[in-house]
């Protein structure tokens, strides 16, 4: 890394210290009682790859990655990624419970536009005309209605631990440069995620907020295990022969599940069946 | 306009609830209250097919017992006009958590 780009790094880290709080951010806590997350361990036998920056990139690599950077979305050039990051605001605005929740949706909002900037330098050293493209979200889960802060908090709990769970996936990425930023992105996603259920937790401490949180489950909980798409798409194979994924869309949604079913159960919710209200098995 | 946000549209329109113009770069809207214009949440144009009203529905007994909805109590005269006897039986499930009335 060149002296400038580390001193550019030093103050996004200097920035991020004073920010901090004894809550915030919420992955600090989790990571010291050791890893959180599952390990994604590949179990087919591929070709080792590995593609830096200005690397020339197989053609199906590049429209592979390009392909999931899309679904990712969390670019600073991309509108959609914006306009996300404003409902969010809106909803901080008017339907906080606390001027505490509402410092933590502000420092929610500022980690995740850091992520649009890391995004972004990807994408430019990737392929300069994606940098400004704006794709909005495909899936459903990033539209669903969100009328209250339990809503609010289930968007975080459970959208922002996919995010979690895709990066530490990408961890043994062959692309370098996602390979690199998957740590950090891994560790504020899921601290995005731990948000979501601190709220969940409040919520959840006073009877009317525990049942609106149990009839809630039915909307997001089959959302969020739709969020990892169909079992048998043809192009996860492809992915994981190039290096770009670890393991099948059924094994990571299976461990995702193993770890929100018991973080659900543990706010004395019922776990929804999980092929009630689904789309994509 | 997309056939999905005449969804969306008309399904938030049956309970009191109005959907404004998209907010920023677009995709999203707000969701206003109908009674005070008061923002009540927001929505994204990217739902399935029947997925607006399927939500909607599913909600219907917290909006009647005051659980979800704005706090002008709009949305439960709008669900009592709809369906009396299903808001009255809602109300009633919900009284001891303090939700309606």
């Amino acid at each position: 890394m060149s002296e400038t780009r580390a001193r550019e790094m030093q103050v996004i880290d200097d920035a991020e210290a004073r920010g901090r709080t004894e809550l915030w951010p919420f992955w600090r806590r989790v990571y010291a009682e050791g890893d959180p997350l599952p390990q994604l361990t590949c179990t087919v036998s591929r070709p080792t790859y590995r593609f830096d920056e200005n690397e020339p990139l197989p053609e199906e690599y590049k429209a592979l990655l390009l392909r999931m950077l899309r679904h990712e979305g969390e670019r600073a050039g991309n509108k959609s990624f914006l306009g996300l990051m404003a409902s969010c605001l809106d909803l901080a605005e008017t339907i906080f419970p606390t001027a505490e929740a509402k410092l933590l949706k502000a420092e929610y909002l500022a980690e995740e536009l850091k992520h649009g900037i890391m995004f972004h330098r990807l994408a430019v050293g990737l392929d300069r005309s994606f940098a400004l493209r704006d794709v909005p979200y495909a899936h459903y889960a990033f539209h669903l209605p969100r009328e209250t802060w339990a809503d609010d908090a289930m968007f975080h709990f459970f959208v922002d631990l996919n995010g979690a769970f895709h990066s530490r996936d990408w961890r043994e990425s062959s692309y370098v440069p996602l390979q690199k930023m998957a740590a950090t992105v891994e560790r504020d996603e899921l601290g995005h995620s731990e948000m979501g259920y601190y709220f969940l937790r409040q919520i959840c401490a006073e009877a009317k907020g525990h049942l609106v949180a149990q009839h809630l489950l039915a909307k997001w909980y089959p959302a969020a295990l739709d969020m990892f798409g169909r079992s048998d798409s043809p192009n996860v194979p492809k992915f994981i022969q190039w290096g770009l994924k670890s393991v099948g869309n059924a094994e990571i949604r299976t461990a995702y599940k193993r770890y929100v079913d018991r973080k659900i159960a543990a706010l004395g919710l019922d776990v929804p069946d999980e092929r009630q209200n689904r789309r994509f098995l | 306009m997309t056939d999905i946000v005449d969804e969306i549209r008309g399904a938030y329109a049956s309970v009191g609830i109005t959907l404004d113009h998209p907010a920023t770069y677009g995709t999203y809207y707000r969701l206003l209250c109908t009674g005070c214009s008061r923002i009540v949440g927001n929505v994204g144009d990217k739902l399935l097919p029947g997925m607006a009203a399927t939500l909607v529905d599913q909600q219907f007994d917290l909006y009647a017992a005051g659980l979800v909805g704005c706090a002008c109590g709009h949305q439960q005269e709008r669900t009592r006009a709809l369906d009396p006897e299903r808001w009255a039986a809602a109300r009633r499930r919900y009284a001891s958590a303090g939700g309606a009335a």
